[in-house]
Formats: C-alpha cells, structure tokens, sequence
C-alpha cells in the first residue's frame, strides 16, 4: 500500500461569469450564469513512503488544487484519494497530524512574536513531547543555525530567513509528509542553495516524503528524482527526472552584455564561438531584449565555465546573467511531445 | 487543551507587543467618560431616579459599559474575512485545531490584555477620579464570570459573520449591521431600563442583552440579590451553550464552500 494513492481524481469549480463595468457588477448580483472550470481533470498516481516529487506545471495547472485536496483542505469531485490509507477531507485532523505543510507565499508563523514562540505553540498544537522537541530544534540549528533566529520578530525577519524558519516547523512535529509549496519563491541563490540542503537533510534524516511544487526547475534537479508534470488538470508526464532533464535541464542561457554592441556582434559571436567549440554544440545566439544578447548551448557537452571565460576574455562583456529554461518552456515542449 | 492555551498565551503576548493601542484606548474612554459624566449629571439634574436608577448607578452602567464595550469587541469577524479572502484559512485548516475554538482561544488573550489593560484602569478611574460609589453586592463577585460568557456570547456573534465571509467574501456589511443591531438592543449604550416596556419585554427574550446588561447590571446594582442575579446567570449561560452549539452546526455547512469551490 503506497503513502499516497490517487485515482481519477478529479476538481470542477464552479465560477461566476463576471460582466463589464458598474451595471455589469449589478447584473451579477442577481446572475445564475455560471461556468464549471476543471481545474484537475483525472489524474492518477502514487507516492511511496521516503520519495521526493517534484510536482511541476505552469501557473493555473492544477497544481495547488491538487495539494489542497491532499491535505484534506478540498473536497475532490469525483476519483479516489487516499493518504495513508485515510481519505483527507473526512478525517482532517488526524491527518493534519501526519502531514506539514508550507506555503511558500504564505506563513504560519506568528508574524508579530519572536520566531521561537511560534515554535513553542506548534510544539503544543502537534503535541511534541519535550525531548523530541529539543532534538528537533538542535538538529535545526546544526542544519541552518536557527538559534540566531530565534529571538526575532518574525515580520522583521527576511523573506529567506522567515522560509527557512517555516520548513523547519514543518517538520517539528515529525511528519510522514510534507507538502512544500513553492518554498524558494523570491529568494536569492545563496539562501536557496540553504533551504534545498534544509530540505535533502531532513528527508534523509527522517525518510519524510516530500511533495514539492515549484517553478524554479533548479529546486527539482537538485532535490528530485521523480517528477511530475502536470499541465491544465493533466498528468503529462511522471517518471524519472534524467529523462526531462536529459532534455532540458542542461541548457543554459547566457545573457550577455556587451559594449559596442552593433549589427555585426551577433555574427561575430556566433563565428567565433563555433570557432572554439565546434559547430556541433549548436549555439542559438538571439539578441531578445534591447542591450543583451542571449547564447543558449548544451550545459552538458560544453562546459558552462568554459564558455564564460572565452567570452569575457574576447568581448568587452559590461554584464552577464545566466538563465534556466523556464519551467513554461518545458511543458510546452514536453506537451509537443518531446518525451513521448 | 494545552494547545489552545498556548494559543491564547501567544495572543496574549501579540497584545503586549500592542500595548500603545490599549495605552490610545485609555485616552479615548477617559474622554469618553467625562463627556458622558456631564451628560447624565444633567439629565440627572434636580432628580433623585430615573425609570428607578441613581445617578451613579446609570453612569457607572454608562462608563463601565464603553469599557466592555472595547473589551468585548473581538474582530473575529474581521479577522476571519481577512483570513478567507487572503486565503490564510487553509494554513489553519492544515493543522490538528478545531477553527471555532483556535478563533475562541486567539481572540480570549486579546480579551484577557485588554481586561486588565482597559478595564481595571476604568474602574479605578471610576472609584478615584469621578468618585462614584459602586455598592458592595454580590453582584461584584459574579461580575467576572457574567463578563467571560458574555465574551463567550458576543464571540458567537461575530464568529457567525466569519463564518458568513465564507459565502460573501467580504463582511464589511454584515459585520457593521450587526455591531448597530448589538449596540443597540443589547443594553451597550443605555440600561435597558431606559427603553419602554414592551420593548424590554421582548429584549429580554432575546440573547443581546445578555452580552451588556447582565454583566453591566451586576456592577451598577450589585446588591440586587441572588434571586435576581441566578436566574440572569442561566439566561446567560443558555445563550452560549445554544449559540456555540449553532455555530458549530453552521460551521460544518459553511466549511463546504470553501471546500467545494475552494479557498
């Protein structure tokens, strides 16, 4: 019996069809028209005990209904959903003791007490026994030094700082899942290069199963070996993450900056660069915006290193940002069909 | 149980972090005080009673009333429709608490910081600056216990427009009516006595008036008794055992739209 089960599950949402302007807004007063949007529209899958899955789509996919409904917060449609063998919505509060939840835009933290005092509340709410309590919060602080935190207004905290705080508390309570909703939302490289080694941690330490959505494909490649991508109430793929990433995950674009930049520098990028590297490498040079040119290779067949230093040694290069393929990208290209 | 204490103990400590709000609310209700004194001085003027109360006992009513009038306020109501359209009930509704009781609990440690942040300093304004006499009865002892489920009451009410937000989203309206159709036929702003006597007659029928007159009367006229004050005890706690049972009941049917149509 797998952790998570799930069957043809579907959420319908009923929506008001709102009309223009003022007497619009008056007419909808007393309006029966509505229209049934899908928002998942059958999907099926299991999750084991210890997994990590990446639970990836655009923005509207169906990703955040699916999440709710796990977590017993929506009622499904129609299909069978079963986590730890329990259906959700019918037994939310045995659940919610089994389960933790981040929602990457939202907290749960007591905005206007010290960070330690939500901790101590929690400790309460999931009756955390004292002893686990304290292992917990020292394996916190060895994880991410937390204790530094701990006596700070959680509104005066910074936005990673507050996200690192409210993955721990997910886990307070030593939960069999945890349910991480865009956790690295917002946050600059360094803190989630913290909050991923946080999350492959406490997964490991404590074989917690982790659901993850996110739109930050980094997060899935560093985190995930399976992922799941679902697009308009769809599954579209479910499988191993190499085989996406074989695809996607490696190429890079480099954003360039360049000084002196005229009709001529495209060209002279692209000569010199299949100069160096070979043809083969098949470097798309665009100019996409007003002041940057964009290089996109193959990560994998060329160094990523390689290629900024050959740049910057050859171009007065003023600036430089380097790009993931955006997760839209991929599931237009995986919609095309590119994995089947 | 432990747990919802040590959710009111946390909102007791917001409280404290908002301490200049109460010290803003003192101000207020002493000017409120000396206004309403020079008010009811005159009405008073050349009178011993009226419609059977002193002077005192109508402006300790009167005084005592803006007080628990603030203390009795528990934006639940605001905070849940807060709450329901910024999509923050589902972080509630992710944990092993009971809603009903998690907004009960929160909004009593506002009640408990503001109980002795407003009120006691009222009383003792009351006793040493307007120097009103408040009669020594057994109306004082009961006065504490009459103020908590009166809290308990008043809660119900603004817990049931929360719980409204579910279906319209904002409660702006709702929640206004129901503070004028309060203030109003609960004894808030008058005794009740003051009203004529059909209409207290039918007042006393319904659960407002459990929410200011019964406490405000066991302060005002505390030696009325036993025999008086039992039997507005049991109204009272009738109230509450049917308004939190109505509540919870309603509770289940609101919850279904969040969770049919989502959050």
């Amino acid at each position: 019996m797998s952790l998570i089960h799930i069957e043809n599950l579907c959420k319908e949402f009923k929506i008001l069809n709102r009309r223009e302007g003022l007497s619009g807004a008056f007419r909808d007063l007393f309006s029966g028209d509505y229209r049934i949007v899908e928002a998942v529209a059958g999907i099926s899958f299991d999750i084991e005990s210890g997994e990590i899955v990446g639970y990836i789509g655009p923005n509207g996919a169906g990703k955040s209904t699916t999440i709710k409904m796990m977590t017993g917060i929506l009622k499904p449609s129609s299909g069978t959903l079963q986590v730890n063998g329990l259906v959700p919505y019918d037994n939310r509060i045995r659940q919610a003791q089994i389960m933790g939840v981040v929602f990457g835009q939202r907290t749960q933290l007591w905005w206007d007490l010290p960070v330690i005092e939500s901790f101590k509340i929690l400790k309460e709410i999931y009756k955390v026994d004292q002893k686990t309590f304290k292992r917990h919060m020292d394996m916190f602080n060895e994880l991410v030094g937390l204790n530094a935190l701990y006596s700070q207004q959680v509104r005066t905290l910074s936005l990673g700082q507050r996200m690192l705080c409210d993955i721990a508390a997910s886990f307070l309570h030593n939960p069999q899942i945890v349910f991480l909703d865009e956790p690295t939302i917002g946050l600059d490289i360094s803190i989630k290069a913290k909050i991923r080694s946080l999350i492959k941690m406490l997964n490991s330490e404590r074989n917690t199963t982790i659901i993850l959505t996110t739109h930050d494909l980094g997060d899935v490649e560093a985190l995930c070996q399976r992922i799941i991508i679902i697009d308009k109430g769809k599954i579209l793929y479910d499988g191993d993450i190499k085989k996406v990433n074989a695809l996607f995950g490696a190429y890079r674009t480099l954003k360039l900056q360049i000084d002196g930049f005229n009709e001529s520098t495209l060209q002279t990028l692209k000569t010199s660069l299949t100069g160096r590297f070979g043809s083969k490498d098949g470097f798309a040079i665009a100019q996409t915006e007003e002041f940057w040119t964009d290089v996109t290779f193959d990560q994998a067949r060329t160094p990523l290193s390689d290629v900024l230093n050959f740049v910057m040694t050859n171009f007065a290069v003023h600036d430089v940002r380097i790009v993931e393929i955006a997760m839209e990208d991929v599931v237009k290209r995986v919609y095309d069909g590119a994995l089947r | 149980m432990r747990s919802y204490l040590a959710l009111l103990r946390g909102a007791y400590m917001v409280g404290l972090v908002y301490r200049f709000g109460f010290l803003f609310s003192i101000a207020g209700n002493i000017i409120y005080m000396s206004v309403t004194y020079f008010l009811w001085r005159s009405i008073y003027q050349n009178r011993e009673t009226l419609h059977g109360l002193t002077f005192d006992q109508t402006y300790i009513y009167v005084a005592l009333g803006s007080a628990v009038f603030i203390l009795l306020k528990t934006y639940v109501d605001w905070q849940m429709s807060f709450d329901i359209r910024e999509g923050m009930v589902a972080t509630y509704l992710i944990k092993p608490i009971d809603l009903q009781l998690y907004e009960l609990f929160t909004s009593f440690g506002f009640f408990l910081m503001s109980f002795s942040a407003i009120t006691i300093p009222t009383v003792l304004l009351l006793i040493f600056v307007f120097h009103i006499q408040i009669p020594l009865g057994i109306g004082l002892a009961l006065f504490p216990f009459s103020l908590v489920l009166a809290y308990l009451l008043s809660f119900c009410f603004d817990y049931f427009i929360g719980l409204l937000g579910f279906y319209t989203e904002s409660v702006w309206g709702l929640s206004i009516t129901k503070e004028i159709i309060v203030t109003v036929l609960s004894g808030a702003l008058i005794p009740l006595q003051f009203f004529p006597d059909a209409i207290q007659k039918i007042l006393l029928w319904l659960p407002f008036q459990a929410i200011y007159y019964t406490p405000l009367t066991m302060v005002a006229q505390s030696t009325l008794g036993w025999e008086i004050f039992l039997p507005m005890l049991s109204v009272q706690i009738f109230w509450v055992i049917a308004l939190f049972t109505l509540t919870r009941l309603f509770y289940n049917q609101a919850i279904k739209v969040l969770r049919i149509s989502g959050g």
